[in-house]
């Protein structure tokens, strides 16, 4: 990854932060180069975009669409990829934080807090069903 | 990856395909912060594999199961 490619993957993320939302190619410079940069960065697994529409689909941990994962954190509510990534916002973001979801059994509400870096409900059970060799065969799914 | 009330409920949710691994929400989030902990730094640089594999196994996270390709 060279440096130009790790500036644009900053800046997207930067914005990403600063506005709660995505940006468009044309918000970070000329569409044509953005892009491409995206799809280098994407190759390299430092972002993943929509293979349909060339828009961004996650800036890892952050999701750029809703999912099951909410999290409340740095006075902004966020989705994560999975619950592995939810904690990931609060670690990214260097901050306490509040996860909602359910769980995907019986469809309870499921809410933790997340302070100085430690779950108040333990007893929750985290379950990755694709072995990490295969995690990227299928970033979506798994 | 999901977070579930129970293993009866992994279980069920699993509808008899082959389980993967399970881990406690304690031991998931020293994971999320030893994974995730410098991704907006100014000077982030993409983890190697080597280092990834490590934070896993340093969280006793080892076998088949857990190895980066």
């Amino acid at each position: 990854m060279n440096d130009a490619d790790l500036e644009l993957r900053r800046r997207t993320y930067a914005f990403f932060v600063e506005h709660g939302r995505a940006p468009g190619a044309a918000e970070l410079g000329e569409p044509e180069e953005i892009l491409a940069g995206w799809h280098r960065l994407h190759s390299e697994h430092a972002v993943v975009l929509n293979p349909a529409t060339d828009e961004l689909r996650m800036l890892n941990p952050f999701s750029v669409v809703p999912t099951a994962y909410r999290v409340q954190a740095g006075g902004r509510w966020w989705y994560g990829n999975c619950a592995w990534d939810a904690f990931g916002i609060c670690a990214t973001l260097h901050t306490d934080g509040r996860i909602e979801t359910s769980c995907p059994d019986c469809g309870e509400p499921l809410a933790l807090e997340v302070r100085d870096g430690r779950v108040d409900d333990e007893s929750l059970l985290f379950h990755v069903l694709v072995p990490a060799a295969h995690w990227w065969d299928d970033i979506v799914f798994t | 990856m999901n977070l579930f009330r129970s293993e009866e409920h992994i279980a069920r949710w699993l509808g008899g395909r082959e389980p993967g691994a399970t881990i406690t929400a304690a031991k998931l989030v020293e994971l999320a912060y030893a994974w995730w902990d410098d991704r907006l730094s100014p000077d982030w640089r993409p983890h190697t594999r080597e280092q990834n594999q490590a934070i896993l196994e340093r969280l006793g996270l080892s076998g088949e199961f857990w190895a980066l390709p």
